[in-house]
């Protein structure tokens, strides 16, 4: 019987994340690349007219996420990749050779990080906005309303489980160019592809991640034929967790 | 320490292919506690690949390596009993010193003031909050030492530890690894420098091509011929892989 656990694994793994700078500045980034969206949003439609409406406002405020799902969905991909890159990977095994225990740290730490920065990006976004149309005739949007509340929300979380689809998909590739590459492609990829089909595409439309985002998750009320933010992002979670399940699959099998 | 049997490293059988070419092919050895055994080779012979599989990170395609009778991955604290020094590279360049050794010492329970200790042990207390990107071979040499006595372990396995260090860190190392083994503990230390393991190890385990070729003592290799490296080359003649010839 093992003496660790994952208690202890997972003190390994907030050690490891909070020691490397690329962690701080891919965080950093998320939550500035929305704030600066949101504020760019407020501003451009200070003299819109008509006058714009609080859902409009808040739907196109949170768009940062566009970005910041690539800056924290690469967090997640280096919090495994960085480590078979450079050999670290070889250090941690040794010292915790129960490798599924090694990825449920992982996924706990790097998913609870991820999260609370992507809640923070994503307030970041709703505020730049609501600060940028202060003094206009624009209705200001509160967080008491749950019609506002819920794409703040769900916005963070979708975030959140983006990186953990860069942990699973990291730990199927191990390299970092090509997990990241891989990642971008399965954000981008789907959404052209559902494109071409048109009016036609929304029933496969609705399960592609960026389209969930711009249409269900970070908007006031989902468009016609997508589903409700939750379930949004339940299937993003459920995607995070295949891809994880099939990385620690594969991690009990291959060399490292 | 009294040495234990706890401390044994047992390679049975141990075999390893990559693709078609086999790199450990059927190891049987014995590391015993209490003195330093030396892993010779010439490049490219195995020593490295048998190092990860001791260690649980390359899984053997038949045969087993034991740590007191029981696979790495089923020590109850891996640190604690075994310290390894892996290739230099076995740190994120990005990461302290302080911060490389906080994190594995979590891992395995121990307290944070070791690390204050093997960061003394290994001379690396200055330097311990730079990052590892910006350390000398050396230096990662000794940072990858520091690992290794972490946990205070009763195995040690290194993999090539002399590389990349200076006159003194050489000689460092070598007090270091006799003063370990006479404490008790089980110390194996590969290497393809012949002259070096003379002066550190006592025993001998020497393999070319994946296969035990001698499991001897550093006095009786020697025995019978002009020098020890002789020794070596005739042992190991039939068996290495890359070799160069004379520039004309």
């Amino acid at each position: 019987m093992n003496g660790y656990g994952f208690r202890h694994a997972a003190r390994m793994e907030r050690i490891k994340l909070g020691s490397v700078r690329s962690t701080w500045w891919l965080a950093i980034a998320a939550v500035v690349v929305m704030g600066a969206v949101g504020a760019g949003v407020g501003l451009g439609y200070r003299s819109h007219t008509p006058v714009a409406t609080a859902a409009q406002i808040l739907n196109n405020s949170l768009g940062g996420a566009i970005a910041a799902q690539l800056l924290l969905g690469a967090l997640g991909v280096l919090v495994v990749t960085g480590e078979y890159g450079t050999g670290m990977i070889r250090s941690t095994f040794a010292a915790v050779p129960r490798r599924r225990v090694v990825l449920a740290a992982k996924v706990a730490v790097c998913g609870g990080a991820a999260l609370t920065v992507g809640l923070v990006a994503s307030f970041a976004g709703y505020l730049g906005g609501q600060l940028a149309i202060r003094g206009t005739a624009i209705p200001a949007a509160s967080l008491g309303d749950p019609a506002i509340l819920r794409p703040v929300l769900l916005t963070g979380v979708y975030l959140g489980a983006t990186a953990l689809i860069g942990v699973g998909v990291g730990t199927l590739l191990r390299h970092s160019g090509a997990a990241i590459g891989t990642l971008f492609g399965l954000m981008f990829v789907p959404m052209i592809v559902v494109g071409l089909f048109g009016e036609s595409g929304i029933a496969v439309g609705r399960f592609v991640p960026l389209l969930m985002l711009l249409n269900s998750i970070a908007v006031t009320s989902p468009i016609p034929g997508l589903f409700a933010g939750w379930v949004s992002a339940l299937l993003m979670c459920g995607y995070a967790a295949l891809a994880i399940l099939c990385g620690g699959v594969l991690l009990r099998y291959r060399d490292a | 320490m009294v040495p234990s049997v706890d401390w044994v490293i047992e390679l049975r059988e141990l075999t390893k292919r990559y693709g078609g070419r086999v790199a450990v092919d059927g190891l049987s050895v014995d590391v015993r506690p209490g003195v330093v055994t030396g892993f010779l080779g010439p490049n490219g012979s195995g020593k490295s690949t048998t190092m990860r599989m001791i260690l649980g990170l390359d899984a053997p395609d038949r045969g087993q390596a034991l740590i007191g009778g029981v696979p790495y991955a089923d020590l109850r604290w891996p640190l604690k009993t075994v310290g390894a020094l892996l290739d230099a590279g076995a740190v994120h360049p990005g990461r302290s010193a302080r911060a490389h050794l906080a994190a594995l010492a979590a891992s395995n329970d121990i307290p944070r003031s070791r690390v204050e200790q093997v960061l003394r042990v290994v001379g690396l207390s200055e330097a311990a909050n730079r990052r590892a990107g910006t350390y000398s071979l050396g230096m990662r040499q000794r940072l990858g030492v520091a690992v290794a006595l972490l946990g205070d372990p009763g195995v040690l396995l290194l993999d090539e530890p002399v590389n990349g260090l200076d006159p003194e860190g050489i000689r460092w190392i070598r007090d270091l690894l006799r003063g370990l083994a006479a404490e008790g503990r089980t110390v194996f230390v590969s290497s393809h420098l012949i002259a070096e393991m003379a002066l550190t190890a006592e025993r001998l385990v020497v393999i070319g091509r994946g296969r035990l070729l001698a499991e001897t003592t550093v006095d009786d290799l020697a025995a019978g011929a002009d020098s020890l490296e002789d020794a070596f080359f005739r042992l190991t003649s039939q068996d290495t892989d890359y070799r160069g010839v004379g520039a004309s």
